[in-house]
């Protein structure tokens, strides 16, 4: 299958610290790929490229065989690239509603306000489309998020740690609904901390250290990855057969 | 933008447009004194003024010092048409319109690709700017001695000829009939997707262009409009009181103009025509109080806004909202 967003030798040098350096990905539809690293590695960097909010010093970011890096933010998003944030942005004073119809205004759908119920209803916030974003609790405003870019009807759509800060309920609902927008043939580029998400949901694993690709694959495979191991615990280890990156919340950097 | 449908009116809203359009109609019918009609007129080109201010400073969140430099423009634009070419105020006045548009999208071009701090000093920049200019191109402007001689033409009828619009009372209906379209343009633009872009745009703009919305673009026709209508303002004004000089630049207008925007209610519709009709009479109503008109001016500015922080037209309906039927409650 062919990829629908690739990255090509991505380099991003602000002044004088380099963010990325070299970083390739490609990501098909129907597929979750899970960007890990600790903090500072340069995954949030990744989506502002991808996105058009950061040009790349070097490399190219091609959506559908097509070179995308140079667009504006906004028509990258028209395209069928959307993204969330790390953190929480919504329409604060605004009713769900009016915040949800934003991108599907802006990709001109014939009926946006049906778009935007949709997908409010598969985000399960279809109840609550009368309050104002910002009465909603915090878990209900990442779910939000995902509403809000879903009705930009995407064809690849980038999550920016969605299930930072939630519980493992919240957590698992999101394992869910990530798992059913893969069969409805979404291309997910994941970024995510709690190990336990990433490891249950992604078809594949890229880990970043300072900025370069340190490991690629299966979740198994990466999970005791050396390079990996030694990122995250910050020593390397006696027995690299015996220690893995561990799934659950507190497996953070 | 894809098309929405537009929201539910409000049941009261149909009766109560008759009704205040009979009133400002019939003012002129209770109203004999001269001076009264002319703050009435004033007030009138101040709400197109505050209109076009409040689609920039209240619907797309960008604070503009640039508007009484376009208030100026258009003035100096139909004057300057009126007296090289004999062009009445009926074709200077959608010139003025035109022209201040196209030099808002030339600025805009530019200035708005910049937000916060810097956006505001490039607008009083150009302010600058355009004051310097009709103050030293003497050939053109006549510099500080102004464009005087600026009259009101008649408006010619098929069947009735030609009505002569120059005293305060008649001038009274071109102004109102002026605002009254400035509050339906305003009211149709607000009401379609592009309004709905502009609130997305002032409420988070890096989600908005996330999601596909262009900052830039909506920024763009929110600016171009509000220039242009205060570009037709400044025409309306200019044959009005007959003279155009520099002093329409000062700062003093455009402090004024925000006041009756953010004081009024920015991001509502209503808002700054209450704030327009309100800081046009209120200033007059205090040259009883003599030396201390000012103070008392600067008094109810402070305590205005401290207490209402929003805007004058929350408050009024919060206390208004209590005494119609139930079903007939909404905020603005």
């Amino acid at each position: 299958m062919s990829a629908l967003l690739e990255v090509k030798n991505v380099s991003v040098r602000f002044g004088g610290l380099m963010a990325l350096k070299d970083i390739g990905l490609a990501v098909c539809a129907g597929e979750v790929l899970s960007v890990i690293g600790p903090n500072g590695a340069g995954k949030t960097t990744l989506f502002n490229v991808i996105t058009g909010r950061v040009r790349p010093t070097t490399g190219e970011v091609l959506f559908r065989d097509r070179p995308i890096h140079l667009a504006p933010a906004f028509r990258i998003a028209q395209m069928g690239v959307v993204r969330t944030f790390q953190k929480t942005e919504v329409f604060g004073v605004l009713p769900l509603m009016e915040g949800v119809l934003a991108g599907a205004l802006a990709r001109g759908d014939t009926d946006p306000e049906a778009r935007a119920r949709e997908a409010l209803e598969t985000v399960g916030l279809a109840a609550k489309m009368h309050l104002r974003a910002d009465q909603l609790s915090y878990g209900d405003q990442r779910l939000l998020e995902i509403a809000q870019a879903l009705a930009a009807n995407p064809t690849v759509l980038l999550l920016d740690e969605p299930a930072s800060g939630m519980n493992h309920q919240e957590s698992a609902q999101i394992v869910r609904l990530i798992g059913e927008l893969r069969t409805r043939g979404f291309a997910i580029v994941l970024v995510e901390h709690n190990m336990h998400v990433v490891m249950s949901i992604s078809d594949r694993v890229i880990v970043l250290n300072y900025g370069e690709k340190i490991a690629e694959g299966a979740p198994e495979t990466v999970r005791a990855d050396r390079n990996v191991i030694e990122a995250y615990l910050g020593v390397q280890p006696p027995d690299a057969s015996s220690t893995t990156i561990s799934g659950g919340a507190d497996a953070v950097a | 933008m894809a098309d929405i449908k537009p929201k539910p009116r409000h049941p009261l809203a149909p009766a109560a447009t008759a009704l205040v359009l009979l009133a400002l109609f019939a003012l002129p019918q209770f109203v004999r004194n001269e001076y009264l009609l002319h703050l009435c007129i004033v007030s009138a080109i101040f709400v197109i003024i505050a209109l076009g201010l409040n689609l920039i400073v209240g619907y797309v969140g960008q604070l503009s010092l640039a508007h009484a430099a376009f208030f100026a423009l258009g003035a100096y634009v139909s004057a300057l048409l009126f007296i090289k070419f004999k062009w009445s105020m009926w074709i200077g006045l959608p010139a003025a319109a035109l022209i201040t548009g196209i030099i808002a999208f030339a600025l805009g071009w530019v200035i708005l690709r910049v937000r916060g701090h810097r956006f505001v000093i490039i607008t009083v920049a150009f302010a600058e700017i355009m004051k310097l200019v009709a103050t030293n191109w003497i050939d053109v402007t006549r510099g500080f001695m102004g464009l005087p001689g600026l009259t009101i033409p008649a408006l010619y009828i098929p069947g009735l000829g030609a009505i002569d619009l120059s005293s305060k009372e008649r001038f009274y209906y071109v102004a109102l009939t002026a605002a009254i379209l400035t509050f339906w343009l305003c009211a149709k633009l607000v009401g379609s997707s592009i309004g709905r872009a502009f609130v997305l745009v002032r409420e988070n703009e890096v989600l908005a262009e996330s999601l596909g919305i262009s900052a830039f673009r909506y920024c763009m026709i929110a600016f171009v409009a509000g220039a242009a209508m205060a570009g037709a303002a400044g025409s309306l004004y200019g044959h009005y009181v007959g003279f155009v000089s520099p002093d329409l630049f000062n700062f003093s207008y455009v402090t004024i103009m925000l006041i009756m925007v953010i004081l009024g209610g920015k991001g509502t519709l209503i808002g700054p025509v209450l704030g327009a009709v309100i800081f046009t009479f209120l200033p007059e109503l205090l040259r009883e109080a003599s030396h201390y008109r000012m103070v008392l001016f600067a008094a109810i500015l402070i305590l205005a806004t401290m207490f209402m922080p929003r805007g004058i037209i929350f408050p009024l309906v919060e206390h208004l909202a209590p005494l119609l039927p139930r079903a007939w409650r909404k905020k603005p």
